[in-house]
């Protein structure tokens, strides 16, 4: 008689104890997803945590670990939502659910701006989730590549994007002449210009450098105000003024030709940035596009 | 027969108890939502129920506001500054008991949020009863010296009730000091460091430096913008030179003779009624009054800094022995 006692009692303790602080937590959660859903964010993310925070088991904190991280990044903290995920790397368990902390560690890894770290995370996937399906990791992938500007990765991704989420051939042809069409009307992989160069060039032929940098007024103007100050000073050493000669117009002169050299460096490394940026721009506009039309 | 009906009475008695325990498990099984719905209000926040503004509180009232601080602490203890604030500031209808921690907890928010005035109109909320009232009074009273509230600082610290010859007691006296410094006070600080002993080891190192900053402050010659300005009308650049920016001297000089001498080319070639004497001679004149103001300026400057300068290493001296002997 005693041990079915002591069994009940436990089980009434058990229940009690385990079921008091589930619930508690699922509660946290409701009541985070209905601030969520209201576009709440940092009130979410508070209550995430709590449910977090009062979670016995593990299953229950990535869940609310993950919806926190949504919230976080909506509020736009993606290094703080990846802090937060960190916490649950090492959940082993319920495999769906390890994959997507990682997709959104990498995602909140390649939205903080560090490709590298999206790409090891990604690579994680690929290699401990072989037979889950990849369709939506093709994009971030993609992204990274970009990102990163492997260029010789990006087609053979392409083409393994369309093949892996079987594509109609003709579809696939499509999107891949429509790739290559974009990239050859950007004027293919832009080549940048080297700002060491740059600067030679301004050594040897004031302006020219700002010209090598793509920016032909500001090679213009450097070239003009450089000969207007040694005009300046050869007038007035030409009227006897030597010392003002000198000063008022060498000086200026070797400001302006120094100043050139540096700003054709400046100039080249500028335009090389902008180039790339709107090159990466024009191609990750063009996955996304792509991503959205599989997803029709 | 007796010892039968024994054996039959214990076996219906312990029927009985096992029936009372399973009829508790079962009556536990179906009340349990009811439970649940009463161990903690899904409401976003802690809040007193209606009526309940009154001090005393129930214990689930209790319970609740414990594990409300519980999870602000471990909030703070993640860094979550933001979170924690608006944690504390949801609390509403808090029990008297409650008010002190929650002053506190405020004001240490806000003190590593490096808010230091909130932080110290919060921390100098803590009653005396409170078993984190020294420590909201020391901290309380830095805030303020921080905030360049010396005096009020000073006040804090004076209406501390602490016993003489215990650590706390030269604490007292080494941050009094600090704020007398703060104040260029040098008589009172000299008064307050007699009571320097260098016998607590949370605070020794810093008696003996808060001694070297009050000899620096004391032997530092005073540098006029005056005399600054002055020098640089006899010499262009010397005044900047005497504030110890040297280098700004030289160039300041270079330019004004640069242009001198362009002038005096122009006057040398033209003579006095040329425009291009005019011309060249007006900008002289622009850079030469320029360069002396520059240097009235750059003492003002150069003062500034070193006053800042003494005044960060006297306030980080006052902190350190405060993180030391509280946490």
């Amino acid at each position: 008689m005693k041990w079915i006692n002591g069994f009940y009692l436990i089980c009434i303790f058990l229940c009690a104890t385990l079921s008091i602080s589930a619930n508690e937590h699922e509660r946290w959660l409701q009541a985070a997803d209905s601030l969520f859903r209201g576009g709440n964010w940092f009130e979410a993310s508070i209550l995430y945590e709590r449910a977090y925070y009062t979670s016995t088991d593990a299953r229950g904190r990535i869940v609310a670990n993950l919806a926190k991280g949504e919230a976080m990044k909506e509020m736009g903290e993606f290094s703080r939502a990846r802090r937060d995920l960190q916490r649950s790397v090492t959940f082993r368990g319920d495999e769906s659910l390890r994959e997507e902390l990682l997709y959104q560690l990498a995602l909140c890894a390649y939205l903080e701006g560090d490709a590298a770290g999206a790409r090891s995370y990604l690579l994680q996937i690929k290699h401990g989730f072989e037979q889950m399906p990849r369709s939506r990791t093709f994009l971030l992938q993609g992204l990274v590549i970009i990102e990163e500007e492997r260029w010789d990765d990006l087609r053979p991704h392409l083409e393994n994007w369309f093949l892996e989420t079987n594509e109609p051939s003709e579809m696939r042809d499509d999107y891949l002449y429509a790739f290559d069409n974009m990239v050859a009307e950007l004027g293919g992989i832009p080549s940048p210009r080297d700002p060491d160069r740059a600067r030679m060039w301004s050594t040897f032929l004031p302006g020219a450098g700002q010209f090598y940098a793509g920016s032909a007024g500001w090679g213009v103007l450097n070239a003009f105000s450089q000969m207007a100050a040694l005009g300046g000073f050869g007038l007035m050493a030409w009227n006897g003024y030597y010392i003002a000669g000198v000063f008022a117009g060498l000086g200026p002169f070797q400001s302006l030709y120094f100043g050139g050299i540096r700003q054709a460096g400046t100039l080249a490394e500028q335009k090389n940035k902008s180039r790339m940026d709107e090159f990466q721009a024009a191609l990750k506009r063009f996955l996304l596009d792509v991503a959205a039309q599989k997803q029709q | 027969m007796n010892h039968h009906n024994q054996r039959f009475n214990k076996r219906i008695k312990a029927g009985k108890v096992h029936a009372i325990t399973a009829g508790v498990f079962l009556l536990l099984l179906l009340i349990m939502p009811g439970l649940q719905a009463s161990a903690e209000a899904p409401s976003f926040f802690i809040e007193a129920a209606p009526g309940k503004q009154e001090p005393v509180q129930s214990d689930a009232d209790e319970i609740n506001m414990r594990r409300e601080i519980d999870f602000i602490l471990y909030m703070m203890g993640r860094g979550d500054l933001e979170e924690s604030l608006f944690l504390l500031q949801s609390i509403r209808g808090p029990g008297i008991q409650w008010q002190d921690s929650l002053h506190y907890l405020t004001g240490w928010v806000h003190y590593l949020r490096k808010d230091l005035d909130t932080s110290a109109d919060h921390l100098l909320l803590v009653s005396q009863e409170s078993p984190v009232y020294r420590k909201s009074s020391f901290f309380g009273a830095y805030n303020l010296a921080h905030s360049g509230k010396a005096s009020k600082a000073s006040s804090v610290l004076s209406s501390m009730t602490i016993e003489a010859g215990t650590m706390p007691y030269a604490l007292r006296h080494l941050q009094m000091s600090g704020v007398a410094l703060l104040d260029r006070d040098f008589e009172l600080f000299a008064r307050r460091s007699e009571n320097f002993s260098g016998r607590y080891h949370v605070m020794a190192a810093e008696e003996r430096r808060m001694m070297q900053h009050y000899e620096r402050l004391r032997d530092m010659p005073g540098r006029s913008p005056f005399v600054g300005g002055m020098l640089s009308a006899a010499i262009p650049g010397l005044g900047k030179i005497y504030a110890g920016k040297t280098g700004e001297g030289i160039v300041g000089f270079l330019y004004v003779a640069a242009l001198g001498l362009t002038t005096y080319d122009f006057y040398r070639g033209s003579g006095a009624g040329h425009p291009l004497f005019i011309l060249s001679a007006s900008i002289t004149g622009i850079f030469y009054f320029g360069n002396i103001m520059g240097s009235a300026a750059a003492v003002r400057r150069s003062n500034n800094e070193l006053n800042h300068e003494m005044d960060q290493r006297i306030l980080f001296d006052m902190h350190i022995p405060l993180r030391n002997a509280f946490n």
